[in-house]
């Protein structure tokens, strides 16, 4: 048996800050590291021996350190702060995920000796995170809407084979995206990808752009110049906005299509070509082609697989996912800490109605990274457009719920007064027998099924 | 030769990641020619290692630095010597004078921190990179 009494304070301290998992550390005024436990050897992967007596910044190597120290904070204002997320960096380069408290260190009589910092490896609610998020992730898009998962289904089967799509959808619903996806699932991945917007060029430079010229084909063709088609070897090439192509143009493109061949500005010798082709546009095809303004024979030339886009509006479902996304990307991207967005913000992008489709709605979050510092993005970092309908909707929301609720309880008890007789409660509440029904099924009040009058007979 | 160093005040920035400066500086006769400082908070990695390239900078001498930017600023050409900590102008004297930087190596870092091997010659260890660091 143990003879000795209980652990003294200061040891059961240390044995405290031994077992648990949290990284906890301590400094001096100087900034130079004092203690260092179990744990935050662990996460940062640096003994205790090489951290004490180092500066803070060397060890911990967070992306708060130089910019917005929590410690620092702590030591200048003399409170404590809890929960800041950040990342640390660690010898082989890994980014670890964090969550840093901080406090002032005093000595029995009150005077501070330095701070303590203590940090929670957050890799491993990333990492379910991420899991989590991937079920609705498809190479670049995602998506938990019906129709987006049952177009996921279908798209490896699609991009092995060698058949030319069709991809509509309204401008921002991501058209190009889904071509890469399809492209980098199919053989043809380590081939070029290629995007060329056909609505942005006039007949002669897409066509140059596409097919190349050979020297002296016109006033400034020096030289030959290769075309997006020979440089795509056999890769993907991407026409976007095909619906605003010319008939000319729809002419040259449909030879390509059939003869698998095209012609270089100037040349009388067909090349061949093995590049995959995918389509897309934001207009309705068949309604040009029923108008003469889309050549028919191209347009079942192209739509061999057609796929549709929804508009965001149709999966709104979508929002809290795109933007999760979006604050992820742009936090990498301008290396920033943005922890998320706040219930309200969601509300009014979630009453949007986004014609600019997805992109709008990254456009919106890269606004709010803009004019937000950190933390949550509220309302107030949204664009002015957004925030219109708070007022609408924040006063009439409780008149409306106080009107429908008043009328639901006059009906019900009007129905009971006149033993569940319709027409009774109806001339009782000075309202016609079908203003009633329409009320009671507005209200969602659930009549019984015998009317007083049968009852009462 | 022409180096730079993302920095903080006179130190060398912990993290690459987050800096908000970085000092250019030329290297000729093993003495630092010219040296200027310009604020980059914010900036993407690609485009710092695109005007890093366009400066005619041979080696990034920074703080920690994870992967990504790290394999950017290596895949542009540039050399990179990473996981340094220290007072700046010591370190760019070290590196002018081709002596050794082992003495600015971050704690943990198990590996040279200098992937281009500057020293034959030993620092001084009577001056510590700490010495006028803090």
């Amino acid at each position: 048996m143990n003879s000795k009494g209980p652990p003294a304070p200061l040891e059961c301290t240390e044995i405290i800050l031994e077992s648990i998992s949290d990284g906890v550390f301590t400094v001096d005024l100087h900034w130079r590291i004092t203690s260092f436990n179990r744990a935050a050897e662990e996460i940062t992967g640096i003994s205790r021996h090489e951290a004490i007596g180092r500066y803070c910044w060397e060890v911990f190597r967070s992306n708060m350190c130089e910019g917005d120290c929590a410690l620092r904070r702590t030591m200048e204002v003399g409170k404590s702060f809890v929960s800041s997320a950040t990342s640390i960096i660690t010898s082989n380069k890994k980014q670890i995920p964090i969550t840093v408290s901080t406090s002032l260190l005093k000595d029995g009589s009150g005077e501070i000796l330095g701070g303590v910092e203590v940090f929670r490896d957050m890799s491993l609610i990333e990492e379910l995170r991420r899991d989590l998020r991937s079920s609705f992730l498809f190479s670049d898009m995602i998506s938990r809407s019906p129709a987006m998962l049952e177009l996921f289904g279908m798209l490896d089967q699609i991009a092995q084979s060698d058949s030319t799509v069709l991809i509509e959808g309204e401008t921002g619903t991501g058209k190009e995206l889904l071509s890469r996806a399809i492209h980098n699932l199919s053989p043809r991945q380590d081939q070029p990808f290629i995007a060329i917007n056909c609505g942005a060029l006039p007949d002669t430079l897409l066509e140059s752009e596409l097919f190349g010229y050979k020297a002296g084909a016109f006033t400034d063709a020096r030289s030959d110049r290769q075309g997006l088609f020979s440089a795509a070897e056999k890769g993907t090439i991407l026409l976007d906005e095909i619906g605003d192509t010319s008939p000319a143009f729809q002419v040259r493109l449909l030879r390509v299509l059939e003869d698998h061949t095209f012609q270089p500005l100037g040349s009388t010798v067909p090349i061949k070509t093995n590049a995959r082709l995918i389509a897309a546009t934001n207009r309705d095809l068949h309604g040009l082609v029923e108008t003469n303004q889309f050549r028919r024979d191209l347009f079942y030339r192209i739509n061999i697989i057609a796929l549709r886009l929804p508009p965001l509006r149709d999966r709104m479902e979508d929002i809290p996912l795109l933007v999760d996304r979006f604050i992820a990307k742009l936090n990498r991207r301008k290396k920033k800490l943005i922890s998320g967005i706040d219930e309200q913000a969601l509300d009014l992008l979630l009453q949007h109605d986004f014609p600019g489709n997805i992109r709008e709605l990254e456009n919106i979050i890269e606004h709010a990274f803009v004019l937000c510092p950190e933390g949550p993005i509220t309302p107030r970092h949204l664009p002015a457009f957004l925030n219109l309908p708070i007022q609408k909707l924040r006063s009439p929301a409780p008149i409306d719920k106080t009107v429908a609720d008043s009328e639901r309880d006059a009906i019900l008890k009007a129905l009971h007064n006149n033993h569940n007789n319709r027409t009774a409660a109806a001339m009782q509440l000075g309202l016609h027998k079908s203003t009633l029904f329409r009320k009671v099924k507005k209200l969602g009040i659930s009549l019984p099924e015998q009317d007083g009058r049968s009852t009462r007979s | 030769m022409k180096v730079a160093m993302t920095v903080w005040g006179n130190r060398v920035s912990p993290v690459f990641d987050s800096a908000q400066t970085i000092l250019l500086a030329e290297i000729k006769d093993s003495t630092v020619t010219w040296e200027q400082r310009e604020f980059i908070a914010g900036q993407i990695p690609t485009r710092l290692a695109r005007m890093l390239v366009d400066r005619g900078i041979d080696t990034l001498i920074c703080g920690a630095i994870s992967e990504q930017p790290a394999s950017i600023i290596e895949a542009a050409g540039i050399k990179l010597v990473s996981f340094v900590s220290g007072n700046a102008a010591h370190l760019l004297e070290a590196c002018a004078r081709g002596i050794s930087t082992d003495h600015f190596k971050m704690p943990g870092c198990k590996i040279p921190c200098c992937r281009q091997q500057w020293q034959q010659q030993t620092l001084d260890p009577q001056r510590r990179p700490d010495e006028n660091g803090g």
